[in-house]
This record gives structure tokens, sequence and C-alpha cells, in this order.
């Protein structure tokens, strides 16, 4: 879960980071507002859900409460990332003597965080940021964490002496802290700013919790699902599956990540699917007669393609709640299913009794095959 | 031949009395698995399957051969359990857990790294030596044994690759499930270097997908070291970016985890890359007979 910069925001300043004085609008007047109360030139952000990379729309500055708010009705309204802002950040702006990007991601290779600092935007790619000579880059231990040592060397790397040094290192050091506080997979300065003065503040902050340590932060575990903003995704959540909704018609159900990919991409070759989902382990009938409702939801669908495999998933179980809603709900699409693994004969006869068009040979490519000359593609 | 496991490992079930652990437990027993103990806090004294309960794998390991653990605990204690199983001198870890907090998981495996021990998954379906030893959650009949390698980042995709290639009569050395989250006890590269020292597997399949760097690193080693052909498989074509395609691993953004990096990889390593699970067993085929 990705959180809004002003919320990354509140989390560093508990772990004593400053950061720029500044306030939440949801209107032109709002920001005008703000800026009127602040009495300074301001700096206006989008708010939306996203990480460094992604198009968000720039920072615009703004001299006076009026332009605030001609600025402010500008980004209103305005669509990035698939999001449309309805929330701008209003700060005040800082006098700019270095602008330092930090960012902490996790290093699936190395298995520990990589700490990474630089006067320049750092690379979205590790491999290209690390080689970066301009980039002070350290993994940190995953049970001690950053050291203040390590964080002070890498203030040192990019030119900082003295106090200067040392007080970027603690900044550093601060937001290594947040990270391991809240197990986040990202967390960031972009930028965090030298004052002419020798403050440091963070003008830019992002933060990415981790959705598998959300049980520790029940606060964030309630908001994590009003964070998925397609309607369907976020019922998929509530069931406990992973829904992506694609721009297709044929609707996708599948009991793994990688045969749900993989099942996707092959409709994708001549057709559209409409949807990825997959129910992960655990399926149950229940769960399956609300997966397929979910599915279905989709307005304009041309059929429903599963593909099921039965290992820690008891398929039996889960294929008659597919055939319970082909029955109730008087599906009239074609639903075509391929059905392996343990209980797979069982699965079968549930489902050609439902009448669903079984696919009993193992290579998605096949199946999918199957489902085209069903849909007379 | 294979490779982590063989007719000689003797495996403890942490978390033995859950309702996962008591039904992957009968099915690894049907598949001829030496299970000689369980391990549940609190539940010593009793039986799964017939096999004996412990409340500690310290305990277990007095009374029983134990040189694997598979873990089937709770999320919440993973960290815990593996380190209680670390310490106990076990080597060989198979983590099944999904949802695994991603610090957590960094810390587990720079543990046992600390230990010596090896840690496979987490989110894995587990690993198989087809005829000699099962731990984990794949269907059993799609396997068999036979000259191929398999690594995958997915169970359904591994249960994919080997029904299909059961399917034309060729047999399996072991598979490895990886495990689809962002850090897993042992990567793509480290599974391919054991793959190239067991003489039994003449040809190593991988299922790779979006998110993180490990295929680009294999690519690489691939190309350099690599003494026997690998076949690949990329699922995550049809991805949402920032949209995790159900493993908590699968996710690009921008350039950052992108399928083109690993397609452009493995093809700069001249490695063959199968369009379709079908086509699998056609290169694997090819790679054979070659």
């Amino acid at each position: 879960m990705i959180l809004y910069e002003y919320e990354a925001k509140r989390l560093f300043r508990e772990q004593g980071i400053s950061i720029p004085q500044g306030e939440v609008a949801k209107s032109p007047s709002g920001a005008a507002e703000i800026a009127q109360k602040m009495g300074k030139p301001v700096v206006i952000k989008a708010q939306i859900l996203a990480l460094p990379g992604v198009e968000a729309g720039d920072a615009r500055t703004a001299g006076s409460p009026e332009e605030a708010g001609r600025v402010a009705e500008g980004r209103l309204g305005k669509s990035y990332n698939r999001q449309r802002v309805s929330e701008l950040l209003v700060e005040e702006g800082l006098p700019v003597q270095k602008e330092i990007h930090v960012a902490i991601r996790v290093d699936g290779t190395a298995g520990a965080p990589l700490v990474m600092a630089s006067l320049e935007r750092l690379s979205e790619l590790d491999e290209e940021a690390k080689a970066s000579p301009k980039v002070a880059s350290v993994h940190s231990d995953p049970f001690h964490g950053l050291k203040s040592h390590e964080a002070r060397k890498m203030a040192k790397s990019l030119g900082f002496t003295g106090d200067a040094a040392v007080k970027l290192g603690d900044q550093i050091h601060r937001i290594y802290k947040v990270y391991a506080r809240w197990s986040a997979l990202m967390a960031g300065f972009n930028p965090l700013v030298m004052t002419p003065e020798g403050n440091f503040s963070a003008a830019g902050a992002f933060l990415e919790m981790d959705d598998s340590a959300l049980f520790r932060f029940p606060q964030f575990r309630e908001l994590s699902l009003s964070r998925i903003l397609d309607p369907l995704a976020r019922e998929g959540k509530s069931i406990g599956v992973t829904y992506v909704g694609l721009e297709g018609d044929i609707g996708v159900i599948c009991t793994g990540a990688g045969i749900g990919m993989a099942t996707v991409d092959l409709i994708s070759k001549r057709s559209r699917p409409a949807n990825f989902l997959e129910t992960g382990g655990g399926i149950t009938e229940k769960q399956l007669a609300e997966v397929m409702r979910l599915v279905l939801k989709k307005p304009g669908l041309k059929g429903v393609f599963l593909n099921m495999y039965g290992g820690i998933n008891p398929i039996h179980e889960g294929a008659k709640g597919v055939v319970k809603v082909v029955r109730e709900d008087r599906v009239n699409i074609p639903v075509v299913a391929k059905a392996i693994g343990n209980f797979q004969e069982e699965t079968w006869k549930v489902l050609e009794e439902g009448g669903v068009t079984v696919i009993k040979t193992i290579p998605t490519d096949q199946a999918v095959e199957e489902l085209f000359k069903r849909l007379g593609k | 031949m294979s490779i982590l496991i063989d007719e000689k490992t003797r495996v403890v079930v942490q978390g033995i009395t859950g309702r996962i652990g008591a039904i992957q437990t009968m099915h690894m027993l049907k598949a001829g698995t030496k299970i000689t103990a369980g391990v549940t806090p609190g539940r010593g004294g009793s039986r799964v399957e017939d096999v004996p309960v412990y409340d500690s794998v310290e305990e277990a390991m007095g009374e029983q051969e134990i040189n694997t653990s598979v873990l089937f605990v709770p999320a919440a204690v993973a960290e815990e359990s593996c380190v209680e199983a670390v310490d106990a001198g076990l080597k060989l870890l198979i983590l099944i857990t999904e949802h695994i907090p991603t610090h957590d998981t960094m810390r587990i495996r720079a543990y046992a790294r600390s230990q010596g021990a090896r840690l496979i998954g987490p989110t894995t379906p587990g690993v198989i030596t087809p005829g000699k030893c099962k731990i984990g959650i794949m269907p059993t009949h799609l396997f068999t044994p036979g000259p191929v390698g398999i690594i995958s980042r997915s169970g359904t995709m591994s249960y994919e690759m080997a029904g299909l290639l059961s399917g034309e009569g060729i047999g399996q050395t072991t598979m490895v499930g990886m495990g689809g989250d962002p850090v897993v006890g042992t990567g793509l590269v480290e599974l391919l270097e054991l793959f190239q020292k067991d003489p039994a597997t003449r040809v190593v399949v991988v299922h790779g997908e979006i998110g993180g760097t490990q295929e680009e690193k294999a690519a690489v080693f691939i190309k350099q070291k690599m003494n026997k052909p690998v076949i690949v498989y990329m699922t995550g074509k049809v991805a949402l970016e920032g949209s995790r395609m159900g493993h908590a691993g699968a996710v690009f953004t921008g350039k950052r985890g992108a399928m083109e990096n690993k397609i452009k990889a493995f093809r700069e390593a001249g490695v063959p890359i199968a369009d379709s699970p079908g086509e699998i067993a056609t290169l694997v085929r090819k790679a054979l007979e070659a």
C-alpha cells in the first residue's frame, strides 16, 4: 500500500525529520486560504498514490494566495496514473541550497535493504542507480539496520563535510528508522532540501507499506481496502483474492498467480482478458461462488475461463461453487474450465454436470484454444 | 541424482496440527516422503497421520532422525519458527507459508545463512524429487523421474511445466519452487548453480515473472557459467503497472521490474524463451536431443 505524500510525511515527522509547514487543500479557495495563512510563497503538489518514476504532475510554485487558487484549480480534477486528483498538498516554499535524493528499497537478490543517496534523481533501476559514481549506496544489515556511521559515510561521499555531513547522516539514519519501524517496502526523500542556513527539510517524501505486514498496523490495515481504487479489485480483496481489472471481455479465474499470469498472457495473443484473478491457497465452495459472481459483474463479458490446479487447493470444492452460480444466476455465456491435480476426477464430474465445458489436458495454450473455439474466435 | 532432497531426506513438519499442515502431511506421506516428526508448541505427545508430534524442533530431533524442516506455520510466527529450526541445527528449511512481511523474510534469510542453513521460499509450493521425496503442496502425479530440473517462481506454473513435460514422457530430477515474494531464501542463480553440479540434470527449465532482477542476473550467469541448456518461460506480459499480480514480488513500476529488461537479458544471453507453456516441451526436447 502506497501512502499519500502527506501521510508519509506524518510518519517522517514522528521520527524527528523536519518537514515543511503545510496543509491539505481540497478546493482552490482552500489552497488560497492556506497560502494566505502562511503569508509566503507556497509549493502545490497533487496527491495521488504513486512512487517516484510515475507521472504525478510537477510541483508548482505560487507567489500569492490568488495564484495558489489558480494553480489549485488547474490541478484538481486532473488525472495521473489512473487517479483523479482530489487533494493537494500546499506547503511553504523553501530556499534551496542543495537537494539530496534518498531511497531505501528491498534488494531481492541481496536479501537486504538497499539505501541510496545522490544529489541527482535516482534511477528506478537499482543496478543502474548503484553503478552511478554520483550515488552513495549501502546494503543495510537486516538485523541492525543502517548504522549511523554508515549514514554519515554516505553524506561524506556526497561531498558534505563537518556539521553538514553529521546533519545529513542523521536525516538518512532517521528515514531508515521510519522504513524499519513500519516494515516498509520502500521509503525515501524526493528530495531532502538543504537550505542556505544549513537546515534539512523533507520537501518530498514517499513510503510504500508492505501489505503482508499490515496485520501489525491495524490503523493502516483498515485504510488499505479503501485505497484499492477499482471497486471490483476492492471486492476481490475483501473476499481474499487478487483481482486486477484489464480491458477485455473474457473473464479469468485461476487458482495461482503464475498460471493466472500465463492465462491472461495467452488469451491476449488473440483476444482480450477482462481481468486477472487468482485465488491463492485455501479455496472453498463459497469463495469460488463469490469469485464467479465478482468476475461476472464486468459488463459485456463474452465468456469465462477457469484454470485450476489442485495442489493446496481443494478444486472439487471450488467447482461446486462455480456450477452453483452457473445454475442459480442462469449464466448464458460459455464457461470453460481446465482443472488438473488432486481430486481432478471429482472436479470434472461436478463441472460437467453443471454445464461447464471441461478441459482435461495440461497445456494452457491448448485450453485457451478450446475457449476461443467455443467463442467462435 | 537430484538436488536438495532425495531418499535420505528425513522431514519434520512445523505446524503439522494446522488444517493445511495436516492435509499436506497426508499427501506427502502418500508420495513416500519420510516424515519422522511434527512440531506444534503445546501439542507434544499427540499424533497426526501416525506421525509423532513434539513441542519443539529440538525435542523432535532428540528422538527422531531429521535433516529437513517444512513449515506450514502462520505468517506471524514464521520468523520465530525458522529461527527455532536453525537453532536446532537443521540445514534445510522449506517455508511454504505465504504473506510473510518482507522485513521478516530478510531476517530469516540472513539468520539461516549466518548459521550455514539453506532456506527455500517463502510462498513456495516446495521441492520435489519425483519418486524419492516430495516436500510441499504440489500434486504428486504430475511429476515423474527424469533428466530435467525445474525452477519456478510460481506453484501453479511449476505444476503446469512438470505436468506437460511428464505428459510428453520427459521426467524431472528435482523441481524447486523458488517462491513468489520480493525476497526469497535461495535465488535463481544459486538454484542454477545446484542444477549445474547435478550430473543427472541435463536441461533446466525456469519460470520467471515480472518484478525484481533475478532473471537479469540469471541470464548473465547462464551465459558465463552454465554448461547445460536452460529454457525459460516468462509470465506477466499482460499486467497493470503498480498492481501486484497475485505474488507480492510480481509487480513493475516504470522500468523497475519490467518484463522488457528480463526478455532483453535472456535474448542477449542466447537463452531460448518459450512463447507458451506448450512450447516448453518442444524446446526441452530439442535441447535433450542436441
